[in-house]
């Protein structure tokens, strides 16, 4: 137990200081995988299941209304050279965490995102509660593995309308009703986190993490933009960013405080925010095209001066 | 220890991004499963993207900078006796931008933050170097074609040692621009280029202007 704890102990100060070095990994980087063996071996647990592919499918999707995980992750087949210490579906430190995380979330309503929640989602996995002890207390992993989940079904959800319009199967939005409806189905993935939700958006402001959600947003916005057909090369590409970017931080602030059934305030303050871009874009254009014709006017102006006065 | 070694190598090749963007699909070593940690884009499968996205941005850049070039040397020479032969090198690199375009589409890589400064100091080059007369403006271009030639040439390398057969279409395109450039290069020093006013310092000051414009294109 105490050789457990200690190994314990010591990936996680490893841990600590790993983490610095890692900018675009949402996770701990890899460590010894004594750690996850130290897991699995704590005693007065339950014996860990067998790492088969198929025990992934068991843990519990996040609880009402919410989409349930897509698809498996895939089959964890086994890492070749090991040293012979486990058994050929060995899963790996990250897919271990991974899975820790997501059963997690189911406990997060009622505990936030702490470490009760992760040790809570280990437990049911069948592993030792010590597994908290390979996150940091604050749920950073765990907030961040939630963004990262959302993001991904986002994703997904995109895709497959982009599939059904290519299809002919459905009609292709307009432009400001498909920025709508994209962050409104991603903001809605929140429903069931609201409560503690703004304790997640203050710990992905730290400035550990802000790289990392930094990240995820940016990506995020990426991905609505680049199905709503964004075909930009220029300039335009950042100030749609920017300006998406501005429309989702702001509703989802307003979600926030939002008490109206079924968050009708928010869906409002939405489709206004998305007007005012459009309209602001449009008047953009027409800027542009009036500054245009003054230019034309006034050189058209000069050339008849210069022709007049014989120059 | 072969797992502690391959989780390094993705921790590594995670790092070499640009902070702003998020790690693809990769498959695992080991050929496992890929997790999809921090990642909300479907990255082409296999392709190096870090190396592509540099590539085509820098590339998209200085045909956007090129074209600028041309533009202010038109703006200056355009009904002189040269304007035919810059309006049809302008022309091929108007092209060239195009094709870039739809590069960057395809690729989903985010154009340079400095686009606009380029249209600028593109445009200045241009008719800075038209001021001096047709064999400025010559010698403006064969500085850049070269610059430009030499560049592509390094993207084929890299490319190449990378894997031919993966980016085989890139390859072909990057190829046949850079022997348009060289005809380019070419034309310019038909045209007495050399004989411009002091071409020598000319065309080491726009060379360098090159390369500080393709080091910071690549990054931002």
């Amino acid at each position: 137990k105490m050789a457990a704890a200690g190994g314990l102990r010591r990936a996680g100060w490893r841990l600590w200081r790993g983490r610095a070095a890692v900018r675009c990994q949402q996770y701990p980087p890899l460590r010894a995988l004594q750690a996850s063996a130290a897991l699995r071996r704590a005693p007065d647990e339950h014996k860990k299941e067998p790492l088969a592919s198929s025990s992934q499918q068991h843990f519990d999707s996040p609880p009402a209304g919410h989409q349930p995980e897509q698809k498996p992750q895939g089959p964890y087949s086994s890492y070749t050279g090991q040293g012979g210490q486990e058994s050929e579906d060995y899963e790996s430190e990250e897919q271990l965490q991974h899975r820790i995380l997501t059963a997690a979330l189911e406990f997060v309503p009622e505990h936030g995102w702490t470490a009760e929640a992760i040790a809570e989602g280990a437990k049911t996995l069948g592993l030792s509660v010590a597994a908290a002890g390979l996150f940091h207390s604050d749920g950073s992993e765990l907030i961040l593995h939630f963004v990262s989940e959302c993001n991904t079904k986002l994703s997904e959800l995109l895709k497959k309308e982009q599939k059904l319009v290519q299809l002919g199967e459905a009609e292709k939005k307009p432009i400001d009703e498909f920025l709508r409806d994209a962050v409104e189905a991603r903001l809605r993935m929140l429903i069931p986190y609201i409560e503690k939700w703004p304790q997640a958006l203050s710990v992905l402001l730290l400035p550990r993490n802000i790289p990392s959600s930094l990240n995820l947003l940016t990506s995020m916005i990426d991905d609505i933009w680049h199905y709503a057909g964004d075909q930009s090369t220029d300039f335009n590409w950042y100030t749609r960013r920017a300006v998406l970017t501005g429309i989702y931080n702001t509703t989802e602030l307003v979600m926030m405080q939002d008490s109206s059934p079924g968050f009708e305030d928010t869906w409002r303050f939405l489709a206004n925010r998305v007007a005012d871009a459009m309209t602001m874009s449009n008047t953009a254009s027409q800027v542009q095209s009036t500054g245009e014709a003054v230019v034309q006017g006034l050189m058209g102006a000069a050339v008849t001066v210069s022709n007049t006065a014989g120059l | 220890m072969a797992a502690a070694a391959a989780p390094a190598l993705r921790c590594s090749l995670w790092q070499r991004r640009p902070l702003r963007r998020g790690p693809g699909v990769r498959p695992a070593p080991g050929g496992g499963a890929s997790l999809r940690l921090c990642s909300t884009r479907v990255a082409q499968e296999g392709i190096n993207k870090p190396v592509i996205d540099r590539i085509i941005r820098v590339d998209h850049a200085g045909e956007y900078g090129a074209n600028r070039i041309y533009a202010g040397q038109m703006a200056v020479l355009g009904r002189s006796s040269v304007g035919p032969v810059i309006q049809q090198m302008w022309n091929q690199e108007k092209d060239h931008l195009k094709k870039f375009n739809e590069l960057m589409v395809a690729y989903r890589v985010r154009p340079t933050v400095l686009l606009p400064f380029w249209n600028v100091a593109g445009f200045v080059l241009g008719a800075g170097s038209a001021l001096l007369g047709r064999k400025g403006a010559m010698a403006c271009t064969v500085a850049v074609e070269e610059s430009i030639s030499e560049h592509y040439n390094n993207q084929i390398r890299t490319l190449i040692e990378e894997d031919p057969e993966k980016y085989k279409e890139l390859l072909q395109v990057i190829k046949q621009f850079r022997d348009d450039e060289q005809e380019h290069h070419d034309i310019g020093l038909e045209h007495d280029a050399e004989t411009a006013p002091a071409y020598s310092v000319l065309k080491t000051a726009i060379q360098l202007g090159c390369k500080a414009a393709i080091f910071l294109s690549e990054r931002i």
